[in-house]
């Protein structure tokens, strides 16, 4: 025993000494902030555009106006959404937040990206042709100074009556005002129908703004009658909990691998061979790897809990109590236990006869298909726990930590849980004995890995 | 003398290969034993067998009053033929780490590992990382490491290969200091020069079988002694002077010869030399030389000890 744990030592403070280590630790936080932070940053800080609106001819009147107005009910939408926004913000927060601050920092985030200028007296004056294009270009130019230059000159027509525009930018690549003219010409024409069939303007804004309060009732929700994001938060966390199940098993698994080949490539399994026995050596790397799996895992999970704690308490008080309902956290436990078990010690019994990834390739390639049905059939076990064929595959010993994982909080009959927890602890004893001997056999042999050698290699491990 | 190690009778089988056949041998308490034979001949089987990494067929080994190696593994040093250690540790770490699974507190093997590693002249590489080492210092550093918990028995399997003549001596001179702090040393090698210089026994193995076992003064007396003569002088002119058995011609060329006479056991080069001059033959250089070691691996096993007799062995299970 005190060898085992010797060796699980090393082969944590290895991993946990190397700068890779850290990276992976800091990878998800820093991604999950990134994710969220940076596309915030790009729109907060995308530049405003100046625009210039030139109606074509008498047929076109009205149009620069009515672009105007739509402008107008967007910024309005806008400020509204912004003033929500920061009501809740305060209301999470217990009035910690300054509302006015909260208001404008998310109005900074949704802020418009069209400002609509006079048009330059050049231009105003030019004839429409080669002189009014040459203006044109002229003032979208380089060449024309920052202070005079316009980012796009919008030429507004209409034909047999409906609305167009020809847009001038001087990027172009920037779709962004011909996108906004199309949306304000849609709007305006809108409008302009329901005002020709006789239907008042206001009518058709109130139309515009009308959302439907619908709610979602169900007798299996948490108050027994209507549904909240309390009662949808289970299969949420089961989803999160089989992802991140599936995701600790690929890594601790791979890292086994690959420190078994290495022990093996530099011919340290030998000298450790003469210090320990295989099982001491194979118990030892599997806590060694379980041990680093599991600080990335508390790591991670403490920050998650930090930053939900931080910015929306009540969802992490649900997601708390969702956990702590009957149990649900040991079983994710077990379920954790379980799949590393199955998955670690098969992938530590291939190392042992590899030197290289490659000499692996014969036997993980279907591995890793296996490990892949799993990740596809999450989703569906998200929607419909209770499919046909989630439960099928729930049985199937290597599937289940993954499958009852996203299931266990959907309430599934007890006898599927524990007939697979079952099925999945026998599954892992069996892999444990199996690997175990193929480990063996694979320490001190230099046979090229295949599925003969390693079905020889259990066969006769036990010697 | 107490036995260390005594093999009886022992095999090893890997499917239809017979790797060993009825070994039998003997290492005495405090003895340096050489286990000799080419590449393939058993060698590095009969070591795991004794380590308990892998069971005999058949037969009964006993070591250090144990049944299996296994029981007493805290008390026997291992240096296995391929040499590895992890390659980001420092000399230190990876010393106290070997030397903590063999009983020895982390604390204590850090302390004789820097010990043990200024004796060897290493003090400046104790902070490196293992990559960062020559390939001679990598090899000390894991002999240390097989020795820092202070064994009753090593092992060494193939200790010299790939290190440099500097670097063998070195060696010697460790394996020798084992010996003399009271340690039993077995060693494997196919180079038989430095069994000649180490070793109070050795054991021939050839094919998987025991050839010889005995000191190296009587290994060397199983083979005769023989003549070197250079010269324009006939084969079978020589193979006429008194005590001579056999000639054979080592090499020739622009008139002259080298000839190899082998000697009757007891007959003496003085005759032989006498008689050469009397008989007037063109003798430009006269030799009577000793039998190595070398010679007498091949009289004893008809085997070059630089043959290879490897043969690729089906999945076998540590233990």
């Amino acid at each position: 025993m005190k060898r085992t744990l010797l060796i699980a030592r090393r082969e944590f403070m290895a991993y946990v000494r190397t700068v890779g280590f850290w990276l992976s630790l800091l990878s998800l936080p820093l991604f999950g902030l990134l994710g969220g932070v940076i596309p915030l940053l790009v729109k907060s800080s995308e530049p405003m555009r100046e625009v210039v609106l030139v109606e074509e001819g008498p047929q076109a009147t009205g149009l620069a106006k009515a672009v105007q107005d739509v402008m107008a009910a967007d910024a309005e939408r806008r400020a509204q959404r912004a003033a929500d926004a920061a009501e809740k913000a305060q209301t999470s927060a217990g009035g910690a937040v300054d509302s006015k601050a909260a208001r404008d920092a998310v109005a900074s985030l949704t802020k418009e990206r069209v400002r609509i200028v006079p048009a330059p007296p050049a231009l105003a004056s030019a004839t429409p042709g080669p002189a009014r294009d040459a203006v044109v270009r002229r003032l979208l130019g380089e060449d024309t100074p920052k202070d005079q230059r316009l980012d796009a000159i919008v030429f507004l027509t209409r034909q047999d009556g409906k609305p167009g525009a020809r847009v001038w930018t001087a990027k172009a690549s920037d779709a962004t005002v011909e996108d906004f003219v199309k949306d304000s010409l849609r709007s305006a024409n809108r409008r302009q129908v329901f005002q020709d069939a006789g239907i008042d303007p206001a009518i058709v804004v109130a139309t515009d703004r009308f959302k439907a309060d619908v709610k979602a009732f169900s007798p299996r929700s948490a108050s027994g009658g209507a549904v909240s994001m309390r009662d949808r938060l289970p299969g949420i966390v089961g989803f999160g909990a089989a992802f991140l199940l599936w995701s600790l098993v690929i890594t601790g698994a791979s890292i086994l691998l690959n420190s078994v080949m290495e022990e093996k490539a530099n011919k340290i399994l030998e000298v450790l061979l003469s210090s320990a026995s295989a099982t001491e050596i194979l118990a030892g790397k599997v806590l060694g790897v379980a041990m680093l799996t599991l600080t990335v895992l508390i790591v991670w999970s403490g920050l998650g809990a930090f930053g939900l704690l931080s910015a929306k308490p009540e969802i992490a008080a649900d997601v708390a109590a969702v956990l702590l309902h009957n149990g649900l956290i040991f079983y994710f436990l077990a379920y954790m236990v379980g799949g590393y078990l199955m998955y670690a010690v098969l992938f530590a019994a291939i190392g042992a006869f590899c030197e290289t990834p490659r000499d692996a390739q014969a036997l993980m390639g279907p591995i890793m298909m296996v490990l892949v049905v799993p990740l596809l059939v999450l989703q569906m076990a998200l929607q419909t726990p209770d499919a046909p064929v989630v439960r099928i595959l729930s049985w199937i010993p290597f599937f289940t930590p993954f499958l009852m994982s996203a299931r266990v909080p959907s309430d599934p009959p007890m006898i599927e849980i524990v007939g697979t927890l079952a099925g999945m602890a026998i599954t892992a004893l069996a892999m444990v004995w199996l690997a175990g001997r193929a480990f063996r056999a694979g320490a001190l042999s230099d046979v090229k890995l295949s599925w003969k050698t390693f079905g020889s290699a259990i066969r006769g491990g036990g010697n | 003398m107490t036995a260390a190690l005594t093999l009886d009778g022992v095999g090893k089988r890997y499917g239809d290969f017979q790797a060993v056949r009825d070994l039998s041998f003997e290492v005495g308490k405090g003895q340096i034993c050489g286990f000799l034979g080419p590449n393939g001949a058993g060698k590095t089987s009969t070591l795991r067998m004794i380590l308990g990494l892998q069971p005999a067929t058949t037969g009964r080994i006993e070591i250090l009053g144990a049944d299996n190696g296994r029981k007493v593994r805290d008390r026997i040093g291992f240096l296995p033929e391929e040499r590895g250690l992890y390659k980001k540790m420092t000399p230190v770490d990876a010393i106290a780490f070997f030397g903590s699974l063999k009983g020895v507190p982390t604390a204590e093997g850090r302390r004789r590992a820097k010990e043990l590693l200024d004796a060897q002249g290493l003090g400046a590489s104790k902070a490196k990382k293992m990559k960062e080492l020559s390939k001679g210092m990598a090899q000390k550093v894991q002999l240390i490491a097989s020795i820092v918990h202070k064994p009753e028995f090593v092992i060494l399997d193939e200790p010299f290969s790939g290190l440099d003549p500097v670097n063998q001596q070195g060696l010697e001179a460790m394996i020798r200091g084992l010996a003399a702090d009271g340690a039993t040393v077995l060693f494997s090698t196919h180079v038989m020069q430095h069994a000649e210089r180490l070793c109070d026994k050795v054991v021939l193995l050839a094919r998987g079988r025991k050839a010889f076992e005995g000191t190296v003064t009587e290994a060397r007396a199983t083979s005769r002694r023989f003549l070197e003569l250079e010269g324009d002088i006939a084969a079978d002119a020589v193979s006429r002077l008194p005590g001579v058995t056999g000639v054979e011609i080592v090499s020739e060329g622009d008139g002259a010869r080298v000839l190899r006479a082998a000697m009757a056991a007891g007959a003496g080069g003085q005759e032989a030399l006498k008689a050469a001059f009397l008989t007037g033959l063109d003798v430009r250089r006269f030799e009577l030389r000793e039998p190595t070691l070398h010679d007498a691996f091949i009289g004893l096993t008809g085997d070059h000890p630089d043959q290879d007799q490897s043969v690729s062995k089906p999945v076998e299970a540590a233990r």
